[in-house]
């Protein structure tokens, strides 16, 4: 993990399901229903199949548990090893329950259909914004498909600034250009580092969406390498997104060297478009060879600015009035200066709405509107940091304690302060408010439980009185949390 | 493989066909690599001659074309009666370990057993009795490299076993890696392979690859000679790396075309406008001008500073503020050695004195994270993130270059007030 050190962290989902995605070319991806409950015939769920990991051979009592079976039509009963052969095969999809009738589209308030317009998963048909881009990755994957050779290009840019959504959105283009026969046909193949438990099991990701059979990483790489190295004659090019690329790469790097290696095979026509959010990755983390072979095809992806991110809400909205002019701007505004980032604009739009919601209950539902004094809230509610609150909500004794550290910081100058140190401070300062000092041992434990709230950073409390502290806060907050306090 | 191509349709012009041809896979003919060729020519028909097993190490910077002549000679005909040849890419294999089974499989061995050892075996009795000699060439052997090298040393003595006959071959990219990782071959002087070395292309090898890849599809009006030059001696300069030269020249033609496409689209408009002139226009391509050659390779070797262009408007503010704190810590303290949690004391106050709210410890956290996915910082992590230091990677004046917000700059950078104590 400290190879992906440009990245922020994020939590890895341990599991290598890549979706299928199919894309018709007149409709928007709705977000998809998950309903989790079961309703009522929960005891026979139809054909309910979770995909699994490929490499476990047999499934766990706990797997076989979890998965109901039912029959295909008008034969025996399948065994878990038959079931689990045909998941293998590719010959079941999975499925997951229906719910029994989805809600009615008329009855929803204004409020609501912008709150579905402005959920992140709905990817409008152009991306506002990202137009010259788009331009940039459309002629580039035009001229390879035209040219049928194979070749890289690296992609960058902070999260939430459309990456993905440009790169998908020219592949649907391309596949409505072969649709209407102005290109020759290609394959779409795309995977996720984040989605992949092991880097090697890109291999069995690819395989799968190019035949739709699961194998195992080995098999599944001679076959890759079998294909992309031997001439076909019509042998279709294939684009192969990858995304979240940092998370492939181990210390061999021989995934990467491999994906990156095929296009320069004259047999194979594949393109390889990877996706990352480190701009100087290349150089940062890949050895030079990989390097050499990614090529100098770049794009980087600029943070929005808070025209931009206006202009996305409001494309988002539609013609709806539910936002007033000025708190889209606000919000623009507002999250421009961090991050640039559409997702948390739209996430702060969207709370937005609930808060109007909930605050103008009395309000006939046709003319509720989302004001600035709705969105200053939401802000507060995403940006704004809870620990001066915190603060505020300790207990007497530890509030004094807090203040004790501060004090020792001050007095000493460095930092990092012993528990002796802040003892003593907190005897003083107990003095001082009348207060009755704590004996040492419920000390530590004051120590201990600010330590779990991180308010502030000790060690372990076996070394009482010279375990040493850090202010997880800083001073300046606990003064202004107390002081306020006093006055009031 | 470029004749294989089908025949391009009527429809393409001529940037096309460049773009097409100046494809970074692999060609039939090597201009430059003409007397390392002819070296690896000799070593193999004198050991073949002699009937002698030998082993050769190449060395060279990647896009040097080793992978590439290499290849050649693996498909040469003069060499198809009297060797076998095997080809094998290390980074292709499962393990170390494996490369034993996948060299029995590349030669149609069957072991006695299922494991490493047995593999190994066969392959060492095969060496012995083979009818044929054999050439086995191994890419990117520097995957092998393990902390004892024991696959390493098997294979590199296999040309001394008694009654082997087998040509060995090593690629990989750093110089000295038989004196590092196999000084023991030193030892004796039979099993010390002989070393070949690539050197990065020159200036004039690069220029003739253009010309004989841009002679291929008879499309060598597009380039004039002096960008050609131009191109090949920057490169050379920096890498001699093929690779990036044809990268650029492709990315070269690819700006020309859509420039045209462009230029297409305003006279369309323009004819449109004064439909009295609708005189076609012409299909004479410009050849790629000097300019454009220098646009490219400005974007492409110039990493930060061609930053400050497309960054105008889209440096978040926030950054630019935590950027600044830093530069200004950095510049006034003999402490280089800043925490997260220190800057974020100083960054407080600057946001303070310029009446701005300023960002809470977690969110300004995540923000020299942003920071850091441009590779203007690094941050070492630490158990916790106030620990984390921040290490500035830029110059400073790379970094005024890229907030491109003077004003700003000054009057933090002037602000020491801010840094408390």
């Amino acid at each position: 993990s400290r190879l992906a050190e440009g990245t922020p962290r994020r939590s890895i989902q341990l599991s290598n399901i890549v979706e299928q995605r199919i894309f018709k070319d007149d409709d928007v991806i709705s977000t998809p229903k998950r309903s989790r409950a079961k309703i009522s015939h929960s005891g026979e769920g139809d054909e309910d199949y979770t995909p699994k990991k490929s490499t476990q051979k047999t499934p766990t009592r706990s797997r076989r548990a979890s998965t109901t079976t039912r029959p295909a039509k008008d034969s025996a009963p399948l065994t878990p090893s038959q079931k689990l052969k045909k998941i293998r095969a590719g010959e079941l999809s999975p499925t997951i329950e229906q719910r029994l009738r989805p809600v009615d589209k008329s009855c929803k308030s204004q409020l609501q259909l912008a709150r579905e317009q402005l959920h992140v998963s709905i990817i409008p048909k152009s991306l506002p914004c990202r137009e010259k881009e788009f331009d940039n990755i459309y002629s580039f994957l035009e001229g390879k498909i035209q040219d049928e050779c194979g070749g890289c290009m690296y992609v960058s840019g902070v999260p939430g600034t459309g990456k993905t959504a440009t790169v998908t959105g020219v592949i649907r283009t391309l596949q409505h250009q072969v649709a209407q026969e102005k290109l020759t046909q290609f394959d779409f193949v795309e995977i996720n580092g984040m989605r992949l438990t092991e880097p090697r099991q890109a291999y069995v990701q690819i395989y799968k969406q190019l035949t739709g059979k699961t194998l195992s990483w080995e098999h599944a790489h001679t076959l890759l390498e079998k294909r992309f190295t031997t001439p076909a004659p019509r042998r279709l090019t294939t684009v192969l997104l990858v995304d979240e690329l940092d998370i492939l790469c181990n210390r061999r790097q021989d995934v990467v060297y491999n994906l990156l290696d095929w296009p320069t095979k004259s047999a194979a026509r594949l393109v390889v478009i990877t996706i990352a959010n480190t701009m100087d990755l290349p150089e940062r983390l890949l050895m030079g060879k990989v390097t050499s072979r990614l090529g100098l095809t770049r794009l980087t992806f600029q943070p929005y600015t808070h025209k931009q991110l206006q202009e996305i809400v409001t494309a988002r909205l539609g013609g709806s009035d539910a936002f007033k002019g000025e708190a889209v701007q606000l919000v623009a505004r507002k999250v421009a200066a961090v991050s640039g980032d559409a997702r948390r604009a739209l996430d702060i739009c969207r709370r937005a709405t609930e808060i109007a919601d909930m605050t103008e209950q009395s309000v006939a539902t046709a003319t509720k509107c989302v004001s600035i004094l709705h969105v200053q809230q939401a802000l507060a509610e995403m940006i704004a940091s809870a620990k001066v609150q915190a603060i505020k909500n300790c207990s007497r004794l530890e509030q004094i304690f807090l203040q004790a550290v501060a004090a020792e910081v001050t007095r000493t100058g460095v930092e990092e302060t012993t528990f002796m140190g802040v003892y003593t401070q907190v005897e003083t300062i107990a003095a001082f408010m009348g207060a009755v000092v704590p004996a040492p041992g419920r000390a530590l434990r004051l120590c201990s439980k600010l330590g779990a709230e991180r308010l502030i950073i000790c060690e372990h409390s076996r070394t009482d009185i010279f375990q040493k502290i850090l202010l997880n806060v800083s001073a300046d907050d606990i003064h202004y949390a107390l002081r306020v306090e006093g006055n009031n | 493989a470029k004749t294989e191509a089908p025949v391009p349709s009527p429809t393409r012009n001529k940037y096309q066909n460049a773009r097409r041809v100046l494809n970074s896979a692999e060609t039939q003919n090597l201009p430059g690599r003409e007397s390392q060729l002819q070296e690896l020519r000799e070593f193999f028909t004198t050991h073949l001659d002699t009937q002698t097993s030998g082993s050769l190490y190449v060395s060279g910077q990647p896009g040097t074309g080793k992978t590439a002549c290499l290849s050649l000679l693996l498909r040469a005909p003069e060499f198809a009666q009297r060797l076998q040849r095997v080809y094998i890419n290390c980074t292709s294999i499962a393990s170390v370990g494996a490369v034993f089974k996948k060299l029995c499989a590349e030669l149609n061995i069957k072991p006695a057993g299922r494991t490493e050892r047995d593999h190994q075996e066969a392959i060492q009795k095969h060496l012995r009795t083979a009818k044929r000699m054999l050439l086995l060439v191994l890419d990117e052997i520097d995957q092998l490299c393990t902390s004892r090298q024991e696959v390493l040393y098997t294979i590199f003595e296999w040309p001394s076993l008694a009654g082997a006959r087998i040509l060995l071959v090593g690629i990989a990219n750093s110089l000295d890696l038989t004196d590092r990782a196999l000084m023991r071959l030193n030892a004796r002087c039979e099993l010390k392979p002989r070393l070949m070395h690539f050197p990065p292309y020159t200036k004039q090898q690069i220029v003739d690859i253009f010309k004989a890849r841009l002679a291929e599809a008879d499309v060598l009006d597009v380039f004039p000679p002096v960008t050609l030059q131009l191109l090949a001696a920057k490169v050379s300069a920096v890498s001699g790396d093929v690779r990036r030269a044809l990268d650029i020249g492709r990315r070269v033609v690819e700006i020309a075309e859509q420039q045209k496409r462009v230029g297409e689209r305003e006279f369309n408009m323009q004819a449109l406008n004064f439909e009295g002139e609708t005189k076609a226009k012409e299909d004479t391509l410009k050849p790629v001008q000097v300019t454009q050659v220098a646009a490219v390779l400005n974007k492409v070797y110039g990493a930060s500073q061609n930053l400050d262009e497309d960054i105008e408007g889209a440096f978040p503010l926030q950054q630019k503020l935590m950027l600044c704190s830093l530069v200004l810590m950095l510049r006034n303290e003999r402490n280089k050695d800043i925490s997260i949690g220190r800057l974020h004391e100083v960054y407080r106050r600057v946001c303070a004195k310029r009446n701005i709210l300023a960002l809470d410890q977690a969110e300004f956290a995540g923000t020299v994270d942003l920071v850091e996915t441009r590779g203007i910082l690094r941050i070492m992590r630490k158990k916790e993130p106030r620990l984390s230091k921040v290490v500035l990677q830029w110059d400073e004046e790379e970094v005024h270059g890229a907030l491109s917000d003077k004003q700003l700059i000054a009057s933090i950078l002037n602000d020491t007030a801010c840094l408390g104590k």
